[in-house]
C-alpha cells in the first residue's frame, strides 16, 4: 500500500509580489471606476474582452515568467498567480488572452521552434494573440485519448481533418492547438499516435462556428478541419508526445485559482451588501466559505510551490480542482438561502445578477479541465487503488 | 522543518508504533493502563518538545510540536502527550518550572476561573487530559490579565467525564483554591489567545486521524473482496475513497498554514486577529471534514468497521469529538464572518483582502 502523505508548502512571498498584487488591484480598481468592464462571474472563461486583454498587455501582466527575449519579464510564476487571482476577485472579463498565458504559451516555450516562439509568443504578451484549446470532439470528451482528428503527412507538412468542439473563445483566436492523431490506433498503447499542433484559424479549410451556452454567452465553438495544411514548423515537440504534454499541462492548469475564485465575485458583493447587520446563521455559513477558501488557496498555493519545485503534483492539483469547482458552486449554494434566485434579469441589483449568472453557468465548473469524475479516478490511482 | 525536528519526529513514530499497536488503544479505554507506552513517552522527553532547553526541554519549534500532536492523533495515543505539552507551554510562557512528568492544562474555552487575592474559584466543566497523577496547570483570570497557576489535584473536585473516544475530561471545581504556584501576569497571554491555541491542537489532531483513517480505508478496500473482485475495484468506492483524500489534504494544508501563521508571531497565545483568521480557517476545516469522512470510511468499511475490535473507530470517535471541541466548525465561521463584516464596516475593506492577507 502506498500511503500518500499531501504536503503543500508555502510558497517564498517577496516584497515584490506584494506590490504587484497592490498594483494590479489599484489598476482594476480604476478600470472599474472608468466604466471599462462590469465585474462578472466566471469571468476566465465568460468574459471575452480583446480590447481589455490588450490593456494588461500593455501593463506587460501577460506571459510575465516567460524569458525577455520572447515578450516575457521572467517573473516568478508567483508573480503570475497573485496577477491571476487580482483579476479573477475583480471580475475582469480576462478570457480571450487567459488559456494562451496560462498553457498555449507555455506549451509553445517548451515544444515549439525558435521561429514559432519568437513569432508567437511577443504577441501573446502583447495582448494581441489568443489561443484557443482543441481537444475535445463529439466523440471525445473524457476519453480524450480517443480523438478522431487527424493529421497525415504530405508533401512540405502536415494536412489536417476532423472538428474540435467547445473551444472557448476560438472566435477571437488567431490560433488553435489541435491534438491529433498522428500514428495508428494501438490497444495496447492508448495513448501514443498522438501529436498537437499549432493551426492559424485563418488558414484555409478551418471554419469556426459559436455555441451557445445555456447561461446565454456564447464562448464556445465547433471549429471544423478541413484539409487544413499546416508545414512542419506547426508540430509541438515531438511527433506521437501530444498525450505526454498535454498531461504536463494538466496540473499547471488543474491547480490554479481560476479553480475555486470563479464566483468569489458573488461572495464578496453578498459580503458587503450585509456587513452592517451580519449575524446568525447568514455569518456562520458565510464566514465558513471564507474559511474553506483560504484554506483552498493555501492548497493551491502550495502545488504552485511543487511545480515550482521541480516536482509533478498531479494528484494534489486534481484533488484541487475536485474540491475547488465544488466550492465555487456551493458558494452560490449558500448564498441563496439568503438571497433567493428567481429572476433571470438584474433589474439593477448587482448581487442578484452574479448569483443568478452563476447559477447558469456553474454545472460547467465541474466538467472542464477534466471531469471531476476523471479526477477522482486520479486520486484513486495515486492512492494505489486502480 | 528542520532536521533536529524531523529526528524527534522520527523517533516519536518509532515509539509509537512500538508501543501503541492498536490493541493497546482498545485495551486503555476498557481500563488496562499502557504503562510501557506512557513510561517511553516521559522517558523520550516528548512532553517538553516546546520547552527551552535552558528549561530542561527540547527547544522544539511551533511546528515540531504540533507536528508531534498531529502524529500521535495518527497512531490514536491514549496518553495525554498533547495536553501535558500544552500545560508546559503554558508553565514556560509564564516562566515557572515546568512538570517532569504529566500535566494537564485546566481549559476548556469556557470562562477562565478568577483569581481574588491569593485564591482561585470557578468551574471547567470539560478540562482535557487530568490523570490522577497529572499537575493541574490553570490559566486564571484577574481583571484583564491572565496568570497561570499551578493546583495540586487534592486541593480541587474532580469529577471523572469520558469523552466519545472514551478519552479523559474532567469537571473540576475549584473553590477558593490557594495555588501551589502562581505566576506574575503573562505578557502576551489572552484568552482569544488561548482558545485559539487549543483549537489548533484539536485541528491538528484532526489532520493527523484523517491521514490515518485514508490509510485504514485504502487498505481495507484493497484487502476486503466482494463479487469477486477488491472493493477498491468499484468507482463507486474509489470515488468515495478519493473524497476522504480530499478532505484529508485540505484539512492538512489549513493545519500547515494556521501553524505557520501561529510561528510568526512572537507570543504563542497573543491571539492576534491574524493568527484568529488561519486559525478559524484550520478549525473550519477539519471539524466539517470529520464528519464527511468518519461517514463516507463508514460506509467503506461496512459493519467491520463498526466493531470495536476494528481499529478505525478509536479514530472516528476521536474526530468526531475533536470537532465540537474548542469551537465547532460554525462557531469559527460565524467568528470569521464577524472579523471580515468588522473590517468592511471600520476600514473599509474587503473580504479579498482578509483572504488573500
Amino acid at each position: 500500500m502506498s500511503n500518500i502523505r499531501f504536503n503543500f508548502p508555502a510558497p517564498v512571498i517577496d516584497a515584490s509580489v506584494d506590490r504587484l498584487r497592490q498594483e494590479v488591484r489599484a489598476f482594476l480598481r480604476e478600470e472599474v471606476k472608468r466604466g471599462s468592464f462590469e465585474p462578472v462571474t466566471d469571468c476566465w472563461c465568460a468574459g471575452i474582452d480583446t480590447e481589455f486583454s490588450r490593456k494588461l498587455g500593455q501593463q506587460g501582466w501577460i506571459g510575465v515568467t516567460w524569458p525577455k527575449i520572447y515578450g516575457g519579464r521572467e517573473w516568478s510564476a508567483l508573480h503570475r498567480y497573485v496577477i491571476t487571482e487580482e483579476l479573477l476577485v475583480a471580475g475582469a472579463p480576462v478570457h480571450a488572452h487567459w488559456i494562451a498565458d496560462r498553457q498555449s504559451g507555455p506549451l509553445i516555450l517548451a515544444t515549439g521552434s525558435e521561429t514559432m516562439k519568437r513569432k508567437v509568443l511577443p504577441r501573446i504578451a502583447a495582448g494581441e494573440c489568443f489561443i484557443a484549446l482543441g481537444l475535445s470532439e463529439p466523440e471525445s470528451g473524457s476519453d480524450l485519448a480517443s480523438v478522431r482528428t487527424r493529421a497525415q503527412r504530405v508533401n512540405g507538412g502536415w494536412e489536417i481533418n476532423g472538428t474540435k468542439l467547445w473551444s472557448s473563445g476560438a472566435q477571437v483566436c488567431q490560433y488553435m492547438t489541435v491534438l491529433a492523431r498522428t500514428g495508428e490506433r494501438d490497444a495496447a498503447n492508448r495513448h501514443g499516435g498522438l501529436t498537437q499542433f499549432l493551426v492559424p484559424l485563418d488558414a484555409p479549410g478551418v471554419s469556426v462556428r459559436g455555441i451557445q451556452d445555456m447561461s446565454g454567452v456564447e464562448h464556445f465553438n465547433e471549429s471544423h478541419f478541413d484539409r487544413v495544411f499546416v508545414t512542419d514548423e506547426a508540430v509541438l515537440g515531438q511527433e506521437g508526445e501530444g498525450w505526454k504534454q498535454i498531461t504536463s499541462e494538466l496540473a499547471l492548469e488543474r491547480s490554479g485559482p481560476e479553480r475555486f475564485l470563479s464566483t468569489f465575485v458573488a461572495l464578496e458583493t453578498a459580503f458587503q451588501q450585509c456587513a452592517q447587520d451580519l449575524q446568525g446563521r447568514q455569518a456562520t455559513v458565510m464566514g465558513m466559505m471564507v474559511a474553506r477558501l483560504r484554506a483552498l488557496r493555501a492548497m493551491s498555493f502550495g502545488v504552485a510551490a511543487l511545480l515550482s519545485e521541480g516536482k509533478s503534483p498531479d494528484v494534489e492539483a486534481a484533488l484541487v480542482k475536485d474540491l475547488g469547482t465544488r466550492f465555487e458552486q456551493d458558494i452560490i449554494e449558500g448564498l441563496r438561502e439568503f438571497w433567493p434566485i428567481r429572476l433571470k434579469q438584474p433589474f439593477g441589483d448587482e448581487l442578484h445578477h452574479l448569483l443568478s449568472d452563476s447559477l447558469l453557468r456553474q454545472p460547467s465548473f465541474t466538467l472542464r479541465g477534466g471531469t471531476n469524475e476523471i479526477l477522482k479516478g486520479i486520486v484513486a490511482r495515486g492512492l494505489g487503488l486502480r | 522543518m528542520e532536521q533536529t525536528d524531523q529526528l524527534i519526529l522520527d523517533t516519536a513514530t518509532r515509539l509509537f508504533t512500538d508501543h501503541c499497536e492498536a490493541e493497546v488503544v482498545n485495551k486503555a479505554e476498557s481500563g488496562e493502563v499502557p504503562d510501557s507506552l506512557l513510561k517511553s513517552i516521559i522517558e523520550t522527553g516528548l512532553p517538553l518538545a516546546w520547552v527551552s532547553e535552558e528549561a530542561g526541554g527540547v527547544g522544539g519549534s511551533l511546528a515540531l510540536g504540533f507536528g508531534l500532536i498531529r502524529l500521535s492523533a495518527a497512531f490514536a495515543l491514549p496518553a495525554p502527550l498533547a495536553e501535558t505539552m500544552v500545560a508546559n507551554q503554558l508553565l514556560a510562557q509564564a516562566g515557572l518550572e515546568v512538570a517532569v512528568s504529566w500535566a494537564a492544562p485546566i481549559f476548556d474555552a469556557s470562562a477562565l476561573p478568577r483569581l481574588h487575592g491569593n485564591h482561585v474559584s470557578g468551574i471547567v466543566e470539560e478540562a482535557p487530559g487530568v490523570a490522577e497523577e497529572a499537575v493541574l496547570v490553570v490559566p486564571v483570570a484577574e481583571g484583564d490579565t491572565i496568570r497561570i497557576a499551578v493546583i495540586d489535584p487534592e486541593a480541587v473536585i474532580l469529577e471523572p467525564r469520558e469523552s466519545l473516544a472514551g478519552e479523559p475530561r474532567t469537571r473540576v471545581t475549584l473553590d477558593t483554591v490557594v495555588p501551589r504556584v502562581l505566576s506574575e501576569p503573562v505578557a502576551g497571554m489572552t484568552e482569544a489567545g488561548l482558545r485559539q491555541f487549543f483549537a489548533l491542537v484539536r485541528a491538528s489532531q484532526i489532520a493527523g486521524a484523517l491521514e490515518k483513517i485514508n490509510d485504514l480505508t485504502v487498505a481495507y478496500v484493497q484487502e476486503r473482496q466482494q463479487f469477486g473482485r477488491p472493493l477498491g475495484k468499484f468507482q463507486a468506492i474509489q470515488h468515495k475513497v478519493a473524497d476522504i483524500a480530499g478532505e484529508s489534504a485540505l484539512a492538512s494544508a489549513a493545519v500547515e498554514q494556521a501553524v505557520r501563521t501561529l510561528s510568526a508571531q512572537k507570543a504563542p497565545f497573543s491571539g492576534a486577529a491574524e493568527t484568529g483568521l488561519a486559525v478559524a480557517t484550520a478549525k473550519v476545516v477539519t471539524s466539517t471534514a470529520s464528519g464527511l469522512v468518519a461517514r463516507i470510511a463508514h460506509q467503506s468499511h461496512g459493519a467491520m468497521g463498526f466493531s470495536f475490535e476494528y481499529p478505525l473507530q478509536q479514530y472516528s470517535r476521536r474526530i468526531l469529538g475533536w470537532r465540537d471541541e474548542y469551537g465547532t466548525e460554525f462557531y469559527w465561521g460565524e467568528w470569521i464572518a464577524q472579523v471580515v463584516a468588522g473590517e468592511i464596516r471600520d476600514a473599509g475593506s474587503t473580504a479579498w483582502e482578509l483572504v488573500s492577507r
